[in-house]
């Protein structure tokens, strides 16, 4: 793979940090939702500026945290004043960070791609829908690596919440090619980069214009 | 699998570690081993012995003249090392080791199975278990087992992870139709492994559909190309064993093998091609209707002298995903003659042809049905009233396989002992005849193609 060079420089460390995480997500054609990760206000701003209103700020750590849980998003932000004041609570925290993450804010059906590693099948994907379906219903489906097209497809429709993606009342189906696309991207990952030892893409965004990773997370051996 | 080849046909068997005490091992092995006398030469191997059940001992194999296709092994554990040293020097075609105390019991059982494995391999002899029942070929009155029977020959590869279980499945088919194609049951697989037999089963003409029970899976990667590429070409039917987290611990203390996370071997089997049955006697009767029918397109019609069979057996139907195809103008213009069906009847899929229907109108129902080109199988269901035909719907049933050979037809004809005989005659004729509406439901849908 072209990624398997700079692997090398990699530090030993649990988590996967943002840049080499959105090098891999890159190269394996996986879209991440516009995001820039930065230490400055300014740059903060700039980018918001750039890519527009709402924003989600996140603080970016390596540790193995629940964000949310620990108040470090704060979504919705809606200008560049709400932006500021965000920013400056985020920072205050008390927490080992690489930086803050500033994210355009995406909206659409969220779901979840995961990976693990079995140990006597080896890479096994995830499928399931964000918040409770995944972790109160559970209701996700599993398949080993290699995946085809048609295992992808099958493995979504295994899911009580698959209706979500097709289309359900006045929503309109989601961008279904590209969300399939991530999931044959992700099992090609797996079995090229054994370093990597578990993948959590929660949430990936899903509408009809397309489908975004909005929090990617790279566990390594 | 060319190699399993003298394993499964052997000319001469030495049993060794026979013996004469009523009810051992060394016994029941021996006393199997001799319903295949007609087919093959079978040699008693003990030091300790003179004769075992009136054949004359020999202290070793290295003591038999003749050339040695199979040897059945059940001697202790320590000892099992230096006769499969002689087995190898004998360069016999095949060793099933019964014996236990291997890798299934601790590190100590393990560095004996290495060591015998590596012997095995070393002379390019297959060694069969250790820690196994053995295998049996009915059509070859072959019972290298310490098994009850002999079970019927017939269609069905049984591939277990599990001895005890082969053993009831054999008692079972005393009351059944069904036959076996082989009975295997593989242990600690340290030599063939279930791929080994997987791949033998794919090739043996005798063999229509690959019945099995795992409990765990050591090759992962390697059995999810194995499944793929022999369920192309042949059915696999597959009850897993360690689903819930008190089955998982039972498994380790069992076979010595971890049971896994079930999710991933469900993903497994409908990513291969594999067909999980929930039950053991689920795995058995769709692999009866895999072994007597062939497989069709999704799209079936029900006929049925019962109204609310029809509806519950569309209720199972649904749920699982067989498709009922509706009535098409053409088979309702046959049914509406006058004096073909009966004025109350369903005039839909299922079709009820109602209570007091005779054999003619179950005919002009199956037939009409099978006609209709979108109508890629059928179930007959019969319930019985007193004017019920049952011998005559079931020749009635017969006839029309004969005529529609590629449409799988199976049967619910429901019922004891006045219902048995027609029963009998469908099984006999190699329809699948079940007892009970969700079995015949789950056994349709074997059928049908993916």
């Amino acid at each position: 793979m072209l990624y398997r060079s700079s692997w090398d420089i990699i530090n030993i460390m649990k988590s996967l940090g943002f840049k080499k995480t959105e090098q891999i997500l890159s190269c394996y054609g996986i879209p991440l939702c516009p995001s820039r990760l930065t230490v400055e206000k300014s740059e903060a701003l700039d980018f918001a500026g750039e890519i527009g209103y709402p924003a989600v700020l996140k603080v970016s750590s390596l540790e193995p945290i629940h964000k949310t849980d620990l108040g470090l998003v704060k979504t919705g932000i809606k200008d560049k004043k709400e932006l500021e004041e965000a920013w400056d609570e985020l920072n205050k925290k008390k927490i080992k960070k690489e930086g803050i993450l500033v994210q355009k804010q995406l909206f659409g059906v969220e779901v979840v791609a995961g990976m693990k590693r079995d140990s006597q099948f080896g890479p096994v994907l995830m499928f399931g829908l964000g918040g409770i379906m995944v972790e109160l219903l559970k209701d996700v489906s599993f398949r080993i690596a290699p995946l085809k097209k048609k295992d992808v497809q099958e493995m979504m429709k295994e899911t009580k919440g698959y209706q979500l993606l097709s289309g359900f009342r006045s929503q309109k189906a989601v961008d279904l090619e590209k969300l399939i696309g991530i999931f044959l991207s992700l099992s090609e990952l797996s079995l090229n980069e054994s370093e990597i030892k578990e993948v959590d893409l929660n949430p990936v965004i899903a509408n009809e214009k397309g489908v975004w990773v909005a929090d990617p997370r790279f566990i390594l051996n | 699998m060319d190699k399993l080849n003298r394993i499964f046909n052997p000319k001469t068997l030495a049993i060794i570690g026979a013996k004469p005490e009523e009810k051992s091992v060394g016994w029941g092995l021996m006393k199997n081993a001799l319903q295949g006398k007609s087919k093959r030469r079978v040699f008693a191997v003990n030091p300790h012995h003179k004769e075992v059940l009136g054949v004359k001992c020999v202290p070793s194999v290295m003591s038999i003249q003749e050339e040695v296709d199979l040897a059945v092994i059940a001697v202790p554990a320590k000892i099992v090392p230096k006769v499969v040293e002689e087995c190898c020097q004998k360069k016999v075609g095949g060793m099933i080791i019964i014996s236990s105390g291997f890798g299934e019991s601790g590190k100590e059982g393990k560095l004996l199975e290495d060591k015998i494995k590596e012997t095995a391999r070393k002379a390019g002899v297959p060694l069969i278990g250790p820690n196994c029942l053995g295998v049996i070929r009915p059509g070859n009155l072959l019972n290298a087992t310490f098994a009850p029977a002999l079970p019927k020959s017939g269609e069905i590869a049984f591939i277990s992870q599990s001895g005890a279980l082969v053993d009831s499945v054999i008692d079972e088919n005393f009351k059944k139709n069904y036959g076996f194609s082989a009975l295997i049951s593989y242990g600690n697989e340290a030599d063939v492994t279930l791929a080994d037999f997987l791949w033998w089963a794919v090739e043996d003409p005798k063999t229509k559909v690959i019945a099995l029970y795992l409990e765990g899976i050591k090759e992962g990667r390697e059995i999810m190309n194995v499944f793929s590429e022999v369920s192309a070409k042949k059915p696999i039917l597959a009850v897993k064993a360690g689903r819930s987290r008190a089955g998982k611990k039972a498994v380790s203390s069992h076979t010595g093998s971890l049971a896994g996370e079930y999710p991933v071997y469900q993903a497994l089997f409908k990513q291969t091609g594999v067909a999980e049955a929930d039950t053991v006697r689920e795995l058995f009767s769709s692999a009866k209707a895999l072994a007597w029918q062939p497989k069709c397109e999704n799209g079936i019609a029900i006929v049925t002298n019962g109204g609310s069979c029809g509806v519950l057996l569309a209720d199972y139907c649904q749920e699982l995903g067989v498709k009922l195809v509706e009535l098409s103008e053409e088979t309702l213009k046959k049914l509406n003659k006058p004096g073909v069906m009966h004025p109350a009847y369903s005039g839909r899929n299922p079709l009820d042809v109602v209570g007091d229907a005779l054999s003619d109108k179950y005919k002009s129902a199956i037939e009409a049905l099978l006609e209709q080109p979108d109508i890629k199988g059928l179930i007959v269901v019969q319930t019985l009233q007193i004017m019920t035909e049952t011998e005559k719907n079931a020749k009635i049933i017969i006839e029309a396989k004969k005529k529609w050979k590629d449409k799988p037809i199976i049967a619910a004809f429901l019922g004891g002992p006045i219902t048995a005989p027609g029963a009998k005659i469908l099984e006999d004729n190699h329809i699948p005849n079940y007892g009970d509406l969700k079995e015949a439901a789950l056994a349709i849908k074997s059928l049908i193609k993916k």
